[in-house]
């Protein structure tokens, strides 16, 4: 057999399910005197799906909260089988798992499951994207007043953006907490949670609907802080100005900002 | 300190369990051996810590991810983070293994064995050396615990590993541990093993702990090292003189003082086997 052939016939016995060495395939194999080449093709089987669960389990630990570890762990392996890793780092093993539980369970129980399954994921991408340069209070303070109203901003490069349409981020909080599961409830009106890392430590919080609007005035649409505040004096008038500075300088606190460069 | 100019001393392998201890610290530890895969991201705490631990320690990168004996073609984009990560931590030595970890279009994230063939060794010897010219510097291939062998085998595995080193340049990362798990489950002397290794190429020794299932054994670095692969270690640096060795943990984390317990173990008991070099020379 050919070198190709016969790892390509043994990718096809660690892909396979459940463990049954093809024949054939064996049939090439020696094992040892008191290890036979079904123990020690089991042994790769076995190391194969418990490694990919054992990264799910820990990306993905408030699902396991919320499913226990028997459907978890059946989740967990139908994922692996409909979406082997593609990455050379495990570390994006879980990166279509929101999707797949959209296509794998009835729709009444994916929506909310996936959404928990986006916003772990989002701390998975938060937790080691770019550092980027995000933009301190010593830098504001140095911003001469004739500068102001043309600043212009982005979101530091690890701020994810969830929109939650059920209570997922208490969800996963209780799960940190080991608290009893709150139960799944729609929310309305929907709500904006932002995941970013700041000084090494990731970071979650939710956004009432006016300061989500602000933000994503400023950071995407880029208003400038002088249409920021025009926008903000159709619902705030003479305290405008107020309301813009107390965000921003919330938010730059926060680590969530950057420069946009002009 | 490290015992010649040639050894880097004896090492633990980085692991982020124990990140904040090493900073506030600075344990007694030669060189640390990190896994490559584990910074080749863009930001966070893994690659804060790796900086400032590469700033006050030797390290070596060790690599799980590069298929050196895969059927596909050798991901440079993947080597292209590697030789990046390397710009920026300056390893002493880039390590992998002597495996395949990626099938037609799969991951597999094992470290799998191949077939001791004419084929395969001419397969590898290539690709070490397109490696090679990627990072410019000789590839460190290790040795991996096997559990089936291929009935097609035409070399011992330590005639390939000096077939491989001769072919391809390559330096050789001998884990005793490997050895001995290799040996039990497959039936070889692990010492006949050791002694048939090019003594020139070995730049670096593993020690790590395994499980034993009486019938076979299973690699698992989540014990401490056992007494025969202790004897074994010994028997190595007897016969090669000091070599940079590391002390593997992956799992069932120690508190870090149990490490550091079991690093000084390797001291002593390589300062008995190296005396008795001495002696013998």
């Amino acid at each position: 057999m050919r070198l190709i052939d016969w790892q390509l016939a043994f990718e096809e016995h660690l892909l396979s399910e459940p463990c049954a060495a093809n024949g054939s395939f064996a049939a090439t194999l020696q094992g040892g005197p008191t290890l036979d080449v079904d123990t020690g093709l089991a042994i790769y089987h076995n190391a194969y799906l418990s490694r990919l669960k054992e990264v799910l389990c820990h990306d993905f630990s408030a699902i396991r909260y919320w499913l226990g570890d028997d459907e978890f762990a059946a989740l967990s392996e139908a994922y692996i089988r409909r979406y082997p890793s593609a990455h050379y780092s495990l570390r994006w093993l879980g990166e279509r798992f929101s999707m797949f539980i959209l296509e794998h369970l009835v729709a009444e129980h994916s929506a909310p499951l996936a959404e928990l399954a986006r916003l772990e994921w989002a701390f998975t991408l938060a937790f080691d994207a770019p550092q980027g340069t995000p933009l301190t209070v010593n830098d504001m303070a140095q911003l001469a007043p004739g500068d102001w109203p043309a600043l212009q901003v982005s979101l530091a490069p690890s701020v994810q953006h969830l929109l939650c349409r059920f209570n997922t981020v208490a969800i996963w909080r209780a799960s940190r907490d080991a608290s009893g599961f709150p139960g799944s409830q729609a929310l309305d009106p929907m709500q904006i949670c932002l995941v970013w890392r700041h000084q090494n430590v990731c970071h979650y919080r939710s956004l009432e609907p006016d300061e989500a609007c602000a933000l994503a005035g400023m950071a995407t649409t880029g208003w400038n802080f002088s249409e920021l505040c025009a926008e903000l004096a159709v619902t705030y008038s003479e305290g405008a100005s107020l309301q813009a500075a107390t965000w921003l300088k919330q938010w730059i606190q926060d680590g969530l900002l950057e420069f946009r460069a002009p | 300190m490290p015992t010649s100019i040639s050894s880097l001393g004896y090492g633990l392998g980085l692991r982020s369990e124990y990140y904040q201890q090493i900073l506030e610290q600075s344990p007694a530890v030669d060189w640390f051996e990190v896994i490559s895969e584990n910074y080749l991201v863009q930001g966070g705490k893994a690659l804060y810590y790796l900086d400032a631990i590469a700033e006050r320690y030797p390290v070596v990168m060790h690599g799980v991810s590069l298929s050196i004996g895969g059927p596909h073609a050798l991901d440079t984009d993947y080597l292209a983070q590697i030789k990046q990560l390397a710009e920026r931590i300056q390893p002493a030595w880039i390590s992998d293994h002597l495996c395949w970890s990626r099938g037609s279009a799969h991951q597999l994230h094992d470290l799998l064995p191949l077939p001791y063939t004419e084929e395969s060794l001419y397969h590898v010897a290539g690709r070490v050396r397109q490696v090679q010219d990627v990072l410019q510097r000789p590839l460190v291939l290790e040795n991996v615990s096997s559990y089936v062998r291929s009935k097609a085998d035409e070399f011992t595995e330590w005639e390939f590993l000096n077939a491989l080193a001769h072919l391809s340049g390559c330096q050789l990362l001998l884990d005793v541990n490997n050895v001995y798990v290799s040996a039990r489950n497959h039936g070889f002397d692990a010492w006949t093993f050791i002694r048939n290794l090019p003594p020139e190429s070995i730049r670096q020794l593993h020690l790590a702990g395994h499980m034993d299932y009486g019938d076979y054994v299973v690699d698992t670095h989540d014990h401490p090292v056992c007494d025969p692969v202790w004897a074994l270690y010994q028997q190595t640096l007897e016969h090669l003189g000091p070599v940079s060795t590391l002390l593997e943990r992956d799992d069932h984390f120690p508190p870090f003082e149990e490490l550091l317990t079991e690093l000084n173990k390797a001291r002593e008991l390589a300062a008995s086997a190296l005396a008795r070099r001495s002696l013998c020379a």
